[in-house]
């Protein structure tokens, strides 16, 4: 793992201050995010070597290539400009109590730098990995991601929203696809690609990488639930709420918009209605679903260190109480 | 997720140290100093350069060196070289030549003198060359751009779409023109024909994507109101959402270069992406000597501005399969164009109305950046450059800069390195076999030095 930050920062190739806040964001004391990146090296090295390669031996760092490793390296990367550049603010939307409105400039300035700069950093690792193939899979994640920011899950200041086209808990998996699950999904592919695999390994990959984001997203969906405390707060687009649209008759559906409109004093009768709605344990039936399809695509691959590693960090992230 | 203001703050405080330690700001252009693969850079000795400029402007030398990785000579970039014109320059052994008064490639009269004002060179017009409009020879490869490019970025979320596709078809399209016609330039060479290849009209896409991403974040970066003729998109709908469909552009002009399927083209496209983000960071900075100070100008504009033109030249003479040396020739004149360009556009931030460009004059002033008329300027009146350096932050500053620039001859001196520039961009079409494009590119070249907006 360390070995990951080590080759994050030889990629960035500069101790310029601002990539260790960079860093520093990424880590939100429950989940390091660096943990998709470990996705993709365990993965490549439960795959194994090349089927054409015979001097898998000489080139492989302990059961990877260099260049899965890099790829790993460049979806970390992404992912961080993609969180620095979520936190852009719309001056517009600025209000006194969130400081002078120059220094909120200030800070969009170079939110939008720095974001820039570990985008190019991408772009540069993209191109020395010399697969045309990769570069587009990698690079339409970031198409994915932006188009997550535009759906109608999330208004323009980033706020999360329902709007009255929703489709109800489909919705929550295409959002939940474009935000978090294409980047994994199609980084798990291109590392298949890169060490040369076959279509069955690819696609399996890339299941392994969608069904764990929607098992990581639903327990920490869950989670907002069943560990509700006042200062996590909770979201109208995460899943249990979708459900429970999905589950109750219209009116009893607006009347829970109107206790949330009212803020925070209300959040606990939203917990209790919703726990009694019974969408909380339909929530934990899908994520047990998830889950297992995410081990189940583990199969193609033979038995080793690394495949039970995975199966262990998929059944962790899928964990709730 | 965080909170969308948390992340803000933290940079806040981050660039209170980088403001504070001057020497974070070093390790970025560290940074970008180590990233000369490919890229060439061009140094001015400012002193006797002036001293030339005052006294015989024939005589203007231009020391240019190339720094590549693989170049023997590993030049130390603190060594001043005295000025010398590379013998590549010296013995063109072409049919284009600057002193015979009747040739068709003649530019400008050596015994011309420049006036500050660029609406002079638009009463220059050298007879046979007045009619060749370089637009008209890639039209039907130009007609559609547009179009093709807003077909690359549709997706079924209209204010996404809308967004994406808001600036295209509304600019002058400059790079892609220059990007197809050195495309013919290079395929006529080779004897197949004027014709333009699909990948290398993929090329010129990208160069407009690209060009069109850096916009969309750079308005944000200096909260422009206007862009193009419209209300800029920051404006319209905010500076997050701007910055995300900017990414986005981003991504798509990288998945249509990857689609041409080429690693050596995505690897030279990948360092325009780099060359440009770096270029912002430099102008986030400036140097406390003024020689240095110049020739940091000089880089970042060619980060900013040049390696674009000059990465997607070479891009399609590597597509079309010219030798080595034109390759190289294509990114010489790209990179002179480049230049050109740039220090043109810094000259009509102090003369062209507001009206001609589409955005305010003076806009670099205002944003404290320190452009070429100005560090021209500063030569002769020391007391800019205490204003250089807190960027043009107090009150009168601009206005000070602005009357020191109108008094010295700033304007012209910028006038004549960008025509120096373009002669130089002419120079090196030579080496490609004649035919209507590279006349129309030498043209481009000069109608750059006439351009008022």
């Amino acid at each position: 793992m360390s070995n990951v930050a080590l080759h994050m920062r030889k990629l960035v190739g500069t101790k310029h201050p601002l990539l260790k806040t960079a860093r520093g964001m990424v880590f939100d004391g429950n989940h390091n995010l660096q943990m998709k990146g470990l996705f993709v090296m365990l993965i490549s090295k439960a795959a194994g070597p090349s089927p054409q390669d015979d001097f898998a031996h000489e080139e492989m760092v302990s059961g990877v290539y260099p260049n899965q490793r890099s790829l790993a390296e460049i979806m970390e990367i992404i992912h961080t400009s993609y969180l620095i550049h979520k936190g852009v603010v719309n001056l517009d939307s600025v209000l006194p109590e969130d400081g002078p409105i120059s220094d909120m400039e200030f800070g969009n300035k170079m939110a939008v730098l720095s974001g820039d700069y570990l985008l190019a950093s991408a772009c540069r690792g993209l191109a020395k990995l010399g697969n045309p193939k990769v570069v587009e899979e990698v690079a339409s994640c970031i198409a994915d991601m932006m188009t997550a920011e535009f759906t109608n899950f999330t208004d323009p200041d980033g706020k999360d929203t329902i709007s009255q086209t929703c489709q109800g808990f489909s919705d929550w998996l295409t959002q939940t696809y474009f935000s978090f699950g294409s980047l994994l999904a199609k980084s798990c592919q291109s590392a298949m690609r890169l060490a040369g695999h076959s279509d069955q390994f690819k696609n399996m990959a890339f299941t392994f990488g969608e069904n764990v984001s929607y098992a990581e997203q639903l327990a920490k969906d869950i989670k907002s639930f069943t560990n509700y405390d006042e200062s996590s707060g909770l979201s109208l687009t995460s899943a249990p709420v979708l459900l429970y649209r999905e589950r109750v008759p219209a009116q009893e559906y607006e009347n829970l918009e109107k206790l949330w409109q009212q803020g925070p004093a209300n959040y606990q009768k939203i917990v209790s209605l919703i726990s009694k709605s019974g969408a909380i344990s339909q929530c934990k039936e899908l994520l047990a679903q998830y889950r297992d399809k995410a081990i189940s695509s583990l199969e193609c691959y033979s038995d080793s260190e690394a495949k039970s590693a995975l199966v262990n960090m998929v059944t962790a992230v899928s964990y709730v109480r | 997720m965080a909170a969308p203001g948390v992340s803000c703050r933290v940079f806040f405080r981050t660039l209170k140290t980088l403001r504070r330690n001057r020497s974070a700001l070093n390790t970025v252009q560290e940074f970008t100093n180590r990233t000369t693969n490919g890229s060439s850079e061009i140094s001015l000795n400012n002193d006797s350069l002036i001293r030339r400029l005052h006294s015989r402007p024939s005589s203007f030398q231009l020391t240019c060196y190339h720094k590549h990785c693989d170049n023997q000579h590993n030049h130390d970039r603190h060594h001043r070289h005295q000025c010398h014109i590379p013998s590549r320059l010296a013995t063109s052994g072409s049919s284009i030549s600057f002193s015979t008064k009747s040739n068709a490639w003649h530019l400008v009269p050596s015994s011309r003198t420049l006036t500050t004002s660029p609406l002079y060179f638009s009463k220059v017009t050298p007879s046979s060359m007045a009619d060749i409009d370089p637009y008209t020879l890639v039209e039907s490869d130009m007609k559609d751009l547009a179009p093709d490019i807003c077909k690359v970025l549709e997706i079924d979320v209209p204010k996404l779409e809308y967004m994406t596709q808001y600036y295209f078809g509304r600019g002058k399209a400059f790079r892609p023109m220059v990007c197809l016609l050195m495309a013919k330039v290079c395929n006529n060479h080779l004897n197949t024909g004027e014709i333009v290849l699909e990948s290398q009209r993929n090329v010129a896409m990208v160069a407009e994507m690209l060009h069109t991403a850096s916009l969309v974040h750079d308005d944000v970066i200096d909260a422009a109101d206007e862009r193009r003729g419209l209300e800029s998109l920051n404006k319209k709908y905010g500076q997050r959402q701007s910055i995300l469909a900017g990414n986005y552009i981003l991504s798509k002009a990288t998945m249509l270069l990857a689609q041409i399927g080429n690693p050596q083209i995505i690897s030279i496209l990948s360092t325009v992406i780099e060359d440009i983000i770096s270029g912002e960071f430099m102008q986030l900075g400036s140097k406390e000597d003024e020689n240095e100070r110049f020739q940091h100008y000089l880089k970042k504009t060619y980060k900013k501005t040049a390696s674009l033109i000059a990465n997607t030249c070479k891009a399609v003479a590597v597509m079309s399969d010219v030798e080595e040396t034109l390759v190289e020739a294509a990114y010489e004149y790209g990179r002179n164009l480049g230049m050109s360009f740039q220090l043109v556009d810094d000259v009509l931030d102090f003369v062209a109305s507001q009206q001609a460009m589409g955005k305010p004059t003076d806009a670099d002033l205002k944003l404290g950046l320190a452009n070429a008329p100005v560090l021209f300027a500063a030569m002769e009146h020391k007391e800019l450059q205490p204003m250089i350096m807190r960027r043009f932050s107090e009150e009168g500053d601009v206005e000070y800069a602005r009357a020191m620039v109108e008094k010295t001859d700033g304007v012209k001196q910028t006038m004549m390195l960008a025509t120096r520039h373009s002669e130089e961009a002419v120079k090196t079409l030579s080496k490609f076999s004649s035919c209507s494009a590279r006349e129309a590119l030498a043209r481009v070249s000069q109608i750059l030095l006439q351009r008022e907006k």
